[in-house]
């Protein structure tokens, strides 16, 4: 169920960068050909950055794609360097639990106070706050799903490091 | 409790948590809320942590969301979708067999051709982080398909993306020259030949690399004729399109740089769909791979932002510069102070930040000195530059590190990097010696 | 002692951050020393378009907000951008002040977002640099691609004018490829980013200027301060306003200086074309006017109290010259 969500949240991301791409090259046609524009274009670009960039986290966290520094930890035996997998993932939790919290005021915040982006459009601000908070909540979610399922794996024997390990040792 | 000491504890923490393999952006996050936290709550003196809560909370919130909600940074996103792209239409594949074709009798051409690839993409991206991450997905894979030590194939690219902001145009000299109010096209002229020295540098590295272990590069192996060359040339048709379309649209006044990229990626799906190298399917899968990548990205420049605004209020960077500057150093030595000032932060924040936090303090002291502003200009982008492939945070190669996948390690680039720097010091020294080698071309303008 | 954090967007660079280093050597000496603000430039705590709610959250006590990143927070505030023929910087930034200070609806919305004014800024008078093409009749505007500013802007539009977003750090560029036919500016801004290596004509609009920008405090931060202090920051971000009209007069004086030396033509538009672009404008007025009302801020009210003070001051200056040219 969550993978299907996660799924959905890329494929929404994709679509963000799509609108990217075929806003701005819009925007560059209409002026050359025919000195004309679309309004508030660069808010719109804004608020589906925060849509390319915050939606996909949830995938590129399962994909273990977040950039890490190996080479002391690879020195050290693989039953270490399971628990710091697993140790990095819990911090992750922890540094992204006050931009959940925040997220949650701003968005109340933009939703009450009906702030809106100074253009043509008066485009309102809370869009982007709470596409900002779904991403982060999904991603913090997954973390937590894999620090539980690393845990298992550690516990029974296995590894999350290189999970094929035994598998390469008996050949 | 004293900011320059929760400012240095900091730094100590991020190493560490670097070193136990935490991810990079949870590791500067973390350490930057939690310091962030302590500050606020000892503001009064004495320890109040529930007044501490609701900025410290604002504070991470508003640096993290401000720079995802970026229109200039929306080049990143559609930079990196233009190189999934162009690899799945075979556009690059196309430049880079002609590259290998024309290139055969050079030992290592391919990488030298990367690395000038990087130079000529940087006259049309102010950002290196957009020039690592284009030319890394576009460079990086061809280069180990051909069987390049992955060294050589990463850390060429994570080095030559660091012109992006020598050569102008450059988003680094822009905010330089607004807290200068220095010219930002003279500033621009000045990085012109610094870049260009750059540039050499790292193609003497790549030379020197190849010639000593010949087998990082391997050789194209069989007879090329004339007519081979001209069949590649040709087939690399797109690849010359999309840069013409980038050059001639920026220079010719039809778009901006920011708008480029776009403009740019349309191209490309238009050009691979008319091929027929490219269909529905392969684009939304490109997207798919790009969303990705640009999320980790974005994750690390985001954490550090947060980063940065929390060294702000630590007022460790005041501290540093009225200690260099209580030190009445002579002019010599206050430059190489600033070198080494400029390279330990490099090591950890990012050269925006830098600037904002350092340049305010800096620029009066070294106007006393009378160092020439632009000179200095080109001296602290290049410094700053030098930081984007140090460790333990070296932006331009977690880039490189994350469009190549799990098939380089970081430690692995890092380690490529090394020669890089040493030719990046040289230049560096050079710069600083010579401020002709800047201010040439802008005083004969 | 106390010191307070201010956070700025800006560089220390310019009349602007001038203005603002004044202001908090000026709290200083007035509080014996008591009370140092210690500033972060350059956006290094919060970036423009996070300001209002840093403040309010107290990530800096004290610090720039600009308007036009919160029509909706700042809009008891915004009545200083709009294009009502108060071009002199002096002049809208006395008025401006006075009102804030002393309109209890004005202050008791900002209360409600836990702030308090304390002094304003003004980006001074907008005009127009053109590359090629020189506006001296509104005629003129039509078919120009053109980057422009908030209302001033709009009304470009209007006249036919294809507005190209961009930043004002790449009009230079924007202007020397042709991307744009003229931008929007400043006259000191616009020499600081020496646009007048690109550009070939000027024109005064004699139209308007941004006024809506000044620092606001954290009202619990305030609040916690004695009374003489609070005066202390009042007079002293009266005195700003002086200062800044002083320093912005002069640059922009000397930016005219600057482009005519480059061979830059200055155009004054006509005061009945200006005329023309006023009246257009009024739409934007009146659309401020229905916000403000709807919000219960009384807009009619707030815009005929500006005018006012506007004349005040106009009279003031006409009368005695500027505070900073007086014996
Ligand atoms: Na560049
Ligand atoms: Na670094």
């Amino acid at each position: 169920m969550l993978r299907r969500v996660e799924k959905l949240l890329l494929d929404l991301a994709v679509v963000a960068v799509v609108g990217l791409g075929v806003l701005i090259t819009g925007s560059v046609f209409l002026r050359a050909a025919f000195n004309s524009g679309i309004p508030d274009t660069i808010v719109i670009v804004r608020e589906l950055m925060v849509a390319a960039i915050v939606l996909p986290l949830a995938v590129a966290t399962l994909d273990r794609a977040h950039i890490v520094v190996e080479f002391l930890s690879k020195m050290m035996p693989l039953r270490v360097q399971d628990w710091l997998l697993v140790g990095g993932s819990a911090f992750g939790l922890f540094a992204l639990s006050p931009l959940i919290y925040a997220g949650w005021r701003e968005v109340a915040h933009t939703v009450e106070s009906g702030a809106f982006f100074f253009g043509q459009l008066n485009l309102p601000k809370w869009p982007g706050r709470v596409v900002f908070l779904v991403g982060i909540s999904f991603c913090w979610l997954r973390l937590l799903l894999m620090v539980i399922g690393d845990i298992r794996t550690i516990r029974a024997g296995g590894s999350v490091v290189s999970p094929d390990h035994e598998h390469e040792e008996s050949v | 409790m004293d900011g320059t000491v929760i400012g240095i504890v900091a730094f100590a923490c991020v190493i560490g948590l670097l070193a136990v393999r935490v991810p990079i952006a949870f590791a500067l996050a973390g350490v930057a809320t939690v310091g962030t936290f302590v500050i606020f709550a000892f503001r009064t003196g004495t320890f109040a942590p529930e007044r501490a809560l609701k900025p410290t909370t604002s504070l991470v919130f508003s640096n993290s969301f401000d720079l995802i909600h970026s229109y200039d940074l929306s080049m990143i996103p559609l930079f990196i979708a233009l190189g999934h792209i162009a690899y799945r239409a075979e556009i690059t594949t196309k430049i880079y067999q002609a590259a290998r074709v024309w290139l055969a009798s050079v030992p290592g051409g391919v990488a030298m051709a990367s690395v000038v690839g990087c130079g000529g993409f940087s006259a049309i991206t102010g950002s290196s982080i957009a020039c690592a991450s284009t030319m890394g997905r576009i460079c990086s894979p061809e280069m180990l398909r051909m069987g390049y030590d992955k060294r050589l194939a990463t850390a060429s690219v994570a080095a030559g993306g660091t012109l992006g902001s020598l050569i102008p145009p450059s988003v680094l000299f822009i905010i330089y020259g607004i807290f200068t109010e220095t010219s930002i096209s003279a500033l621009f002229l000045a990085g012109i030949l610094p870049g260009l020295i750059s540039l050499l540098g790292f193609v003497l590295v790549i030379f020197v690399w190849v010639r000593r272990t010949p087998e990082a590069a391997p050789r194209f192996e069989g007879q090329i004729t004339m007519r081979d060359r001209g069949r590649a040339a040709l087939d690399s048709w797109p690849a010359i399109g999309l840069f013409v379309i980038i050059v001639g649209g920026i220079y010719g006044g039809i778009f901006t740089a920011t708008e480029a990229a776009a403009v740019c990626v349309s191209a490309a799906v238009a050009i691979g769909f008319a091929q027929g190298k490219l269909d529905l399917r392969g684009v939304i899968e490109s997207l798919r791979e790009t969303c990705i990548q640009t999320a980790s990205i974005f994750l690390i420049a985001a954490a550090a932002k947060i980063f940065v605004a929390f060294i702000a209020l630590t007022g460790v960077a005041p501290s540093i510069v009225s200690a260099v500057t209580d030190a009445q150093l002579s002019p010599v030595m206050l430059l190489a102070a600033i070198a080494v000032i400029y390279l330990v932060l490099g090591m950890f924040l990012d050269p925006i930040g830098i600037m904002v936090l350092t340049l305010p303090l800096m620029i009066p002291l070294v106007e006393n000195y009378g160092f020439d502003l632009i000179w200095f200009g080109v001296v602290i982008i290049k410094l700053l530059e030098i930081g984007l492939i140090t460790p333990p945070v070296g932006l331009n190669v977690f880039v490189i590190a994350n469009v190549v996948g799990k098939d380089v390690a970081i430690d692995r680039i890092f380690s490529g990097i090394l020669r890089f720097l040493t030719v990046d010091v040289i230049v560096l020294i050079l710069i600083m010696a010579f401020p002709v080698i800047s201010l040439l071309i802008p005083n004969s303008m | 002692d106390t010191t307070l954090i201010l956070g700025e967007a800006g560089p220390n660079r310019g009349a602007r951050a001038a203005a603002l280093q004044s202001f908090a050597d000026d709290v200083t000496a007035r509080t014996n020393g008591e009370v140092n603000i210690d500033i972060q430039w350059g956006g290094a705590l919060f970036k423009a378009n996070a300001a209002a709610q840093a403040i309010a959250d107290g990530v800096a006590d004290l610090g720039t907000v600009i308007a036009v990143y919160f029509p909706q927070e700042m809009l008891s505030y915004s009545f200083a951008d709009l294009p009502m023929r108060n071009e002199d910087a002096w002049v809208g930034m006395r008025a401006t002040d006075e009102l804030m200070r002393t309109s209890d609806a004005i202050t008791k919305s900002l209360a409600d977002q836990n702030l308090v004014y304390i002094g304003t800024f003004t980006t001074s008078a907008v005009n127009i640099a053109c590359k090629d093409v020189a506006i001296r009749r509104v005629e003129d505007i039509a078919g120009l691609k053109v980057r422009g500013v908030g209302a001033y802007g709009d009304t470009f539009r209007d006249f036919g004018a294809n507005m190209v977003a961009m930043p004002i750090y790449d009009a230079y560029q924007g202007l020397d490829t042709g991307l744009l036919n003229c931008s929007q500016g400043y006259s000191y801004a616009v020499a600081a980013l020496k646009q007048q290596e690109v550009m070939t004509s000027y024109t005064l609009l004699n139209w308007g200027q941004v006024g809506a920008l000044g620092i606001f405090m954290n009202k619990d931060v305030y609040d916690s301060l004695d009374a003489e202090t609070q005066s202390a920051m009042a007079d002293a971000g009266i005195a700003m306003a002086d200062k800044l009209g002083e320093l912005i007069t002069a640059a922009n004086d000397a930016a005219l200086e600057t482009m005519k030396d480059a061979g830059v033509e200055v155009v004054d538009l006509p005061a009945g074309e200006r005329d023309k672009l006023v009246q257009q404008g009024k739409q934007y007025v009146d659309e401020w006017v229905e916000r403000a009302n709807a919000a219960g801020l009384d807009g009619t009210s707030l815009l005929e109290q500006y005018r006012t003070l506007l004349e005040k001051y106009a009279e003031e200056r006409d009368g005695q010259g500027y505070p900073w040219a007086r014996g």
